[in-house]
This record gives structure tokens, sequence and C-alpha cells, in this order.
């Protein structure tokens, strides 16, 4: 990992950071994150009506 | 109270959902929008907040202090950590090896901050969805170096002190072996990290990932450990995406030790992350409300063990495009349990 800092006009600081080892692999698109998530075996069950009422200590 | 609150009145005047094409978090195309980022591309970048909360060297305040109010300059550091330069990502979206650097950058902002004599907590976070109240879509995190313990962490400590002190074990490895021997909160896991719905959740999606090693700070990690830890994100990430077909907003907060040496280790302290969805069913908000704000009781209208089984039914194996190890293309796949 390096690290190269500049300094905004406004004084502030920036820093980008870049690594050794680029992968090229790329955020999911809507399409594929629609996809997986369809694919994913089963949805969730709607939710069930509350049928405890208890305090656990945190 | 004896509790502070910090007063930033020129950040009622930041930047609220601009349009794709004044993202200030974008890089700056030629010719294009001048954006805070400016060079027209970058893998992940750090900069000071324009509307930080507290600044390195803050104005003095606009109101005296009195024996009843006590008043103090905001000393402390806001850093923006901006994910990715794709605007329309998500940090569930980004491959898990862009996961694995933003670790190793949260890693390095710590160590950083952390050196700051006026720092003595740094306290690393994603506020992500307009359920949160973000203000920006572009994928991007934040970082306050505060110049106290806050509330919420000294109690964290008060509690895992006073745990060590009855029974000479740390609160939170015991939470984890009990969370791991009984199963049914478990979410996944892998070697260095588990991720489980807590037995005491104030939110339905509550999640919480700790190290099964006992550590205190991301500095603490090794290699192996910080690649475990991007995995089980991105798997918690695209569950909670897949759990409603939705991309799902979430709060996630890093607890790390204190940065204050002040004669503690804090060696009974342990790292962790938390997330608290607001959502508690597709539609429906989780409202912190009468109770939760004016009494600090979260009532949690289900059960951990119910939306623990829920997410775990959407957890997918991790699939790493670059093998770092071995440094080449490999597909590989993370273990999941």
């Amino acid at each position: 990992m390096q690290r190269r800092q500049i300094t905004l006009e406004d004084g502030r600081y920036l820093i980008f950071y870049t690594f050794d080892e680029e992968t090229n692999a790329s955020p999911e698109s809507d399409e594929e994150a629609g996809a997986r998530a369809a694919d994913s075996g089963r949805r969730a069950e709607p939710e069930a009506e509350p049928q405890a009422t208890e305090e656990r200590r945190v | 109270m004896g509790e502070w609150v910090a007063t930033a009145t020129h950040r009622q005047t930041r930047t609220f959902l601009p349009p794709a094409d004044f993202c200030p978090l974008c890089p700056t195309k030629p010719g294009g929008f001048p954006t805070e980022i400016p060079e027209p591309t970058y893998d992940i970048v750090a900069f000071e907040n324009r509307f930080p909360s507290l600044q390195p060297e803050p104005p003095a305040p606009a109101v005296e202090a009195s024996e009843l109010y006590p008043v103090r300059p905001g000393i402390g550091v806001c850093e923006v950590l901006v994910y990715t330069p794709h605007h329309d990502s998500t940090l569930a979206r980004e491959p898990v090896e862009q996961i694995h650097k933003l670790v190793e950058v949260w890693t390095d902002r710590f160590r950083a901050l952390s050196a700051h004599d006026f720092v003595e907590y740094v306290f690393i976070f994603e506020n992500k969805g307009e359920a949160i109240g973000v203000t920006l879509h572009h994928p991007h995190g934040q970082i306050y170096a505060y110049p106290f313990i806050p509330p919420r962490i000294e109690r964290e400590l008060e509690q895992s002190r006073a745990h060590q002190r009855e029974t000479g074990r740390c609160l939170l490895c015991d939470i984890l072996s009990n969370e791991q021997t009984d199963g049914r909160r478990i979410v996944a896991e892998n070697d260095s990290f588990a991720a489980y719905v807590p037995f005491f959740a104030r939110y339905p999606y509550e999640v919480h990932i700790a190290s099964t090693r006992h550590l205190q700070a991301l500095t603490d990690l090794g290699d192996a450990e910080r690649r475990d830890l991007a995995a089980l994100l991105k798997t918690v990430l695209a569950a909670y995406d897949k759990l409603f077909d939705l991309s799902f907003p979430y709060m996630m907060v890093l607890h790390q030790r204190p940065t204050d040496d002040g004669g503690d280790d804090y060696d009974y302290y342990h790292l962790h992350i938390e997330f608290y969805p607001p959502l508690r069913t597709a539609t429906k908000l989780k409202y912190l409300a009468g109770s939760e704000s004016g009494a600090g009781m979260f009532i949690n209208d289900t059960l951990a063990e119910e939306k623990a089984a829920e997410l775990r039914a959407h957890v997918a194996p991790v699939v790493w495009q670059t093998n770092r190890a071995a440094g080449e293309k490999s597909g590989e796949e993370a273990d999941v349990d």
C-alpha cells in the first residue's frame, strides 16, 4: 500500500491510497446484484408477529 | 449528563443529495465539474471533511462557558474515506479485494490519527442509505477522531473491565464462545472472525463481527486476519442486500480500544464491528422513539434467533479474483461456515 498526500486549495489534506496488486474485478451491476439475489435461495419469510416479550440484558 | 455535544453550525449548509453529475466524491474528469478529488481516477482516498464537526485547529467557541455550562473548542479530526471511484457502487457490491484494501486503509488511518496528542478515540463508521440520513450517495465512510472517549465506548469499557475483574475473562470472548457453542444467532464465520446477531440485539437485523483472537484494534491484525475480515464483511453486506432484494441501509461502526495510553492498555477490551440497520421489514423502519430516545431502552419487535436464520439463508461464498498469497488470479472461494 502506498500513500500520496496532497494539500487542497483550502489547506485540507487529501491522501491517495494505491496498492501493489490490482484486481480487474469491478463492482456488481444492478443486473448482477439482482440475478445473484434471485439465485440465492429462499426469500426471507414474511415477518411473523412478535411472540415474545422479554428483557435481554445488554 | 456528563456528555459533550458538538455544535457545528456551518454543517447546515453542507452539500445535500446532489445529482450524480455534481457528486463531490467522484473523480474530477478533464474539463468537468471540479470535485473534492482533483484527479481523473483513484483507488481509495482519505481527506479532511470540508464540513467538520471537529477540527485540529478549531475556532474559539461562539458562546462563553459558565459554571453550569462548560464550553471548549471542538478539537479533533473528521475525515472522509471514499471507497471507490464508482459513483453507483456500494461497499456490498465492491469486490472483496476492494474491501480488503479498505481494511488496510482503516488500519493506516487508525494508526495515523492515534498519533495526535489531542486524540483519545478514533471512531471509524459508515452511514449508508437515505433512511440513515446520508447526504451523499457515493460509497464512502467517515472517521471522527475525538478528544475524549465517547459515552457508548466508555460504557463498553466499563462493562468489559467489570467482567474481567469478576471472572478473569474478556466479556466479548465469552460472548463469542457462547454464540459459537449455541449457533442459533451465528450468521457466518471464518478462521478469524464470526458474524452474529447478538443475543441483546437492539435492531432486528443488528449484526456484530468480532475477531476470534483476543485483539484490541485493527493494528493488531495479521495479514490473514485482515483478509478474513474483508471476506466476512463482504458476506454480511451481500446477505443484507439479498434479504429484501434492495440496497440495505445501515450504520456500520468499528469499536476499538481508545488511543490515549493514560496508563491503561485496554487489554480487557475486544475489537469488533457493529451494524445497526434501520429496517425491520422491507418497507418498515425501526424508529428510535420514546423509550429508545428518552429512556435509553430499546424495544426489539423480533427475536435475534429468527433474524439470524433469515440472514444465514442468504450467505454465499466469497470469491476472490486475486489470490494475494500466490499473487495470481484464482477464483478462490473463502471458507464460510
